[in-house]
């Protein structure tokens, strides 16, 4: 009975003006989506690899253990991701190379390579006017959930008006059937030209040369385009939630539109600045203030105890080591309580918005993508954990001369022999898709549970009203 | 009788739910949001007033012209709350030197602590009218004529002496008035929170311009309500006509800005870029032919650039080419602030050699100008013009500019700002050829009694007139406007033939 009532309403939607808009609009963005991607795709990925040989050539051209120990890798790209199309991210907003930082202690003594995070200001010169990008975030977070509430709003509460749901009724169908029945045909006739759209979008994607699609990249795809169902299930819901307790279609469809433009629209950027407001990370002042504190600090620390050394040559050594380790080490740590704390209030003010379906779809997705700041935060990640690498490396390397001292930042004081530049660890920036599902776990659940919420209500609201 | 019938519609669409809906909905947005912006505009405010104050301080304590750092600040404009365009975005922090003169693509920025904040988009008083107001207009109008029609009570209201003109302009002005409350409603409400904020103040003519922004917004509700009506008007069937009223919207509001910027590239010739480069580099490098030769010829001949001259704070560079992407590149000399004893017997020699770069340096970047400019313009500008204008075939992008020039906060506005600056560059590159600095003793040291900054010429900087922000505006309103009487017109005529 339940396929019986959902064949009438698929056979009702595919003949209407609604269905046919949906799916030109559908395929219009989907094929939008596609063309940029394979139009902009190459051109990143080329920049990342000829920026990425570049700096593997460089760092392969040392043999100076001490020139490694103190400029470091220089620099760090993050990879892009070959899922960009289905969440841009804001990646213009996030830096996509780490730079290291020498800080200079005295005029004769420099810190080691430390990571330094600058960021960009990629808006500051930016005069074009603002808009979304044309990815499946887009597509699915705002097209997509309008089309959803365009096809449940009047699925109850029209048939109450034109008298046809007393009728259905008086058969022996159960409520819940009916429900069910009209929630899968909204569905049904929705994922049609949703999924034919996806192929078409995947398949012009997959065709070119250009781009390259791995099998990780396609079960990431998968768990996307089931996110995107469960997201498209709220909205059917929500939809038939708000039909069957109004009355008339007409003010269903103002109240869902208005829902619809506070939880997709505005409420992801007011609550995302209200959050924000709420904590004051270190001012780029501040920074600048303790940075030259720091430094000049140690500077004057380090100069006062060279006194003492003047004729020990050895004493100096083991002095300047000491220093520059501790100045890269202060350094670092400061630099990294500022980034810390940035990201600490980015980290509230999303997840403040996950209220908003949208913004926990643009999360998702952007995850499963492996683009945006939960993305960037594990790239900062990597680029730590090569860091301690590549200092351990720098140690063992001056460990195995027995001729050196072993203090390292020091040209006298550390190993003199050539370095084998092959043995080098290189920098790689990977994403996980167990750490990317853990990251969404939150988000996925609470999707979940906001679509359990619906739908119970929808059918609470269902069985007890009056028809 | 036309009274009548507007009294009809009028207390028809005030007693709807809709109506009631729709005023809660907006003013809850306005508020939240307005409450967001004014906190927003206050820290940006008092960063403002830090940053100038740090400036003015650090002005003071320069010793020598040479060393001296003259910053400009943007004050951040208080109608940004209504459309923040490209207020908060652009630098506000500019620096002029007599190297090189100065523009946007210079502009540094203060008061941003946390760059990632970016990830959040901004939402200003009209993004909510954008959104909200129209498809409230398409909601009032999807069964203006159709509902009636569908109905019967069309034909009723037909059969009196009523002309089918005065029905369609008895339907339009009462559900305009229905509309402008929620509109008028949302302005007080944003008013009396920017008059009860301390911080914000606002003249007699911010209020005109806001008063402007209002009549843009008028014109844009009243393009939606006529889409609608004209849907309804053309469509027997209510049901059709809110089916299409509702992917009208989407694709004009949602779909199309962000699709047609997305799908259309609008990046300049491959080659501006290169080109102005060169140029400017071979200008140049012919100023340090000039120098060079200068140099050689001079009465002491074998000296270097640096004349020996050494003391505290001073430094030396040579050509820099720093980001060729925005073709910065001057040629950024000398630094002194307090001469050594020992270097006493070189001065007037090296004040020689500096009465000659003072005016040569300031003469080759008025050259690299002329070629800079254009290449900024074909850059930067022109793509973000022609993407402006693609998004105007939606009423949203026309909507957006016209308020935007109203508010002061569209590229001009902003240019304003960068023009003073520029004006006032050659304020002071005309001072300091006037007064001789460049070959001053307070040039190389500030020993004896340092600079009297005092002097200097002042800098000013005022939004530009209402007048100038009403002919930025004009054109997009009068596209708006002209649209709704074609719209009205092309209601009109499919009203008139069609059958009821």
């Amino acid at each position: 009975m339940i396929w019986h009532i959902a064949k009438r309403e698929i056979y009702d939607n595919l003949n209407s003006l609604r269905f046919a808009l949906a799916t030109v609009l559908l395929f219009g963005l989907m094929l939008t989506n596609a063309v940029v991607h394979l139009r902009e795709h190459p051109a990143r990925m080329q920049k990342y690899h000829d920026a990425s040989t570049e700096l593997l050539n460089r760092l392969r051209s040392r043999t100076d253990l001490y020139d490694l120990a103190q400029l470091g890798p220089e620099k760090f790209h993050k990879k892009p991701s070959p899922l960009h199309f289905c969440a841009d991210g804001g990646e213009v907003f996030l830096p996509d190379t780490i730079y290291i930082l020498i800080s200079r202690i005295t005029n004769d003594l420099n810190t080691l390579w430390y990571l330094s995070y600058r960021y960009q200001m990629p808006n500051l010169k930016n005069i074009r006017p603002n808009t979304i990008k044309v990815d499946w975030g887009f597509v699915i977070g705002y097209v997509l959930s309008l089309i959803a509430l365009l096809f449940t709003f009047d699925s109850i509460s029209g048939e109450r008006e034109q008298g046809t749901l007393r009728l259905t009724l008086a058969n022996s169908v159960s409520r819940h059937t009916v429900l069910i029945g009209k929630f899968l045909g909204a569905l049904v006739s929705i994922s049609v030209p949703f999924t034919l759209a996806v192929l078409m979008n995947l398949l012009v994607i997959s065709t070119s040369s250009d781009v390259q699609v791995g099998t990780d990249a396609w079960s990431r795809l998968g768990i996307i385009f089931f996110i995107s169902l469960l997201y498209l299930c709220l909205f059917l819901a929500l939809g038939l939630l708000v039909s069957s307790r109004v009355h008339q279609s007409g003010a269903s469809l103002v109240i869902l539109l208005l829902m619809w433009v506070s939880f997709v629209v505005f409420m992801p950027s007011t609550l995302a600045s209200t959050a924000s407001g709420f904590s004051s990370p270190m001012t780029s002042e501040e920074y600048w203030e303790r940075y030259e504190q720091l430094y000049a600090e140690l500077g004057d620390e380090y100069n006062a105890r060279l006194q003492d050394t003047r004729g020990v040559p050895t004493k100096r050594i083991e002095l300047r080591g000491e220093y520059v380790s501790k100045g890269t080490e202060r350094g670092e740590r400061l630099i990294h309580e500022h980034l810390a704390q940035q990201h600490a209030q980015i980290q509230l003010a999303r997840s403040v918005t996950r209220i908003s379906p949208a913004a926990l779809i643009q999360h998702l997705f952007e995850s499963f993508a492996g683009t945006g700041f939960e993305q960037h935060q594990q790239f900062v990640e990597n680029v730590q954990v090569y860091a301690r690498e590549f200092r351990e490396f720098v140690t063992d390397m001056d460990r195995a001369d027995p001729d050196s001292r072993h203090i390292i930042g020091v040209r006298e004081g550390m190993s003199q022999k050539p370095i084998n530049s092959e043995a080098i660890p290189t920098f790689e920036d990977t994403l996980s898709l167990s750490r990317d599902f853990n990251a969404a776990a939150v988000d996925l659940l609470l999707l979940i549970l906001f679509l359990a919420v619906l739908l119970s209500g929808a059918y609470l609201a269902f069985v007890r009203v009056e028809v | 009788m036309l009274i009548t019938l507007i009294r009809r519609e009028l207390l028809d669409n005030l007693m709807t739910f809709r109506f009631t809906a729709a005023v809660f909905i907006m003013l809850l947005l306005v508020v939240a949001n307005t409450f967001v912006l004014i906190r927003d505009y206050e820290r940006r405010l008092t960063s403002y007033n830090t940053a100038v104050e740090k400036h003015r301080q650090e002005l003071l304590e320069t010793k020598t012209y040479s060393s001296v750092d003259l910053i400009l600040d943007r004050p951040p404009n208080p109608l940004s709350i209504f459309n923040l365009g490209l207020d908060k975005r652009l630098g506000n922090t500019l620096g002029v030197y007599y190297l090189y003169i100065p523009s946007l693509w210079d502009a540094g920025k203060h008061g941003t602590n946390n760059t990632y904040l970016n990830l959040f988009s901004s939402i200003d008083i009209v993004f909510i009218f954008e959104g909200v107001l129209s498809l409230l207009a398409l909601v009032f109008a999807y069964d203006a004529l159709a509902g009636e029609r569908e109905r019967g009570t069309l034909r009723l209201v037909l059969t009196h002496s009523v002309s089918r003109g005065q029905i369609l302009f008895a339907k339009y002005i009462s559900a305009m008035t229905c509309l402008l409350i929620p509109l008028l409603m949302c302005f007080l409400l944003v008013l009396i929170m920017l008059t009860t904020s301390t911080s914000i103040f606002l003249r007699t003519d911010d209020f005109l311009r806001i008063g402007g922004v209002i009549f843009t917004s008028f014109a844009y509700l009243s393009l939606f309500y006529l889409i609608g009506m004209l849907i309804s008007a053309a469509i027997r069937r209510t049901s059709t006509a809110l089916m299409l009223s509702m992917f009208v919207w989407g694709f004009l509001v949602l779909v199309y800005p962000n699709m047609i910027l997305t799908a259309i590239e609008t990046a300049p010739q491959a080659d501006t870029e290169t080109v102005a480069h060169n140029q400017i580099k071979q200008i140049w490098d012919e100023f340090d032919r000039e120098r060079m030769q200068f140099l050689a010829n001079d009465p002491v001949p074998e000296d270097d650039w640096d004349f020996g001259l050494w003391g505290k704070g001073y430094s030396f560079w040579g050509g820099r080419d720093d980001s060729p992407s925005l073709l910065y590149y001057n040629y950024s000399g000398f630094h002194f602030e307090e001469l050594l004893e020992e270097s006493e017997p070189q001065v007037p020699h090296a004040q020689n050699y500096h009465r000659f770069l003072g005016l040569q340096i300031t003469n080759t970047s008025d050259r690299t100008w002329i070629v800079r400019k254009p290449a900024l313009e074909a850059l930067y500008v022109q793509p973000a013009k022609m993407e402006r204008m693609l998004l105007k075939f939606s009423p949203v992008g026309l909507y957006d500019s016209a308020t935007e020039a109203w508010t002061g906060t569209d590229l001009n506005g902003l240019q304003d700002f960068f023009t003073a600056g520029q004006r006032y560059h050659q304020a002071i590159v005309d001072f300091f050829h006037d007064k001789k600095v460049f070959e001053s003793r307070q040039w190389f040291t500030g020993d004896k009694r340092g600079v009297d900054w005092n002097i200097l010429p002042q800098f000013s900087f005022q939004r530009s007139d209402i007048s100038i922000n009403a002919k930025r505006a004009f054109p997009d309103l009068f596209l708006l406007l002209m649209i709704n009487l074609v719209l009205f017109a092309a209601i009109f005529l499919v009203f008139v033939k069609s059958e009821v």
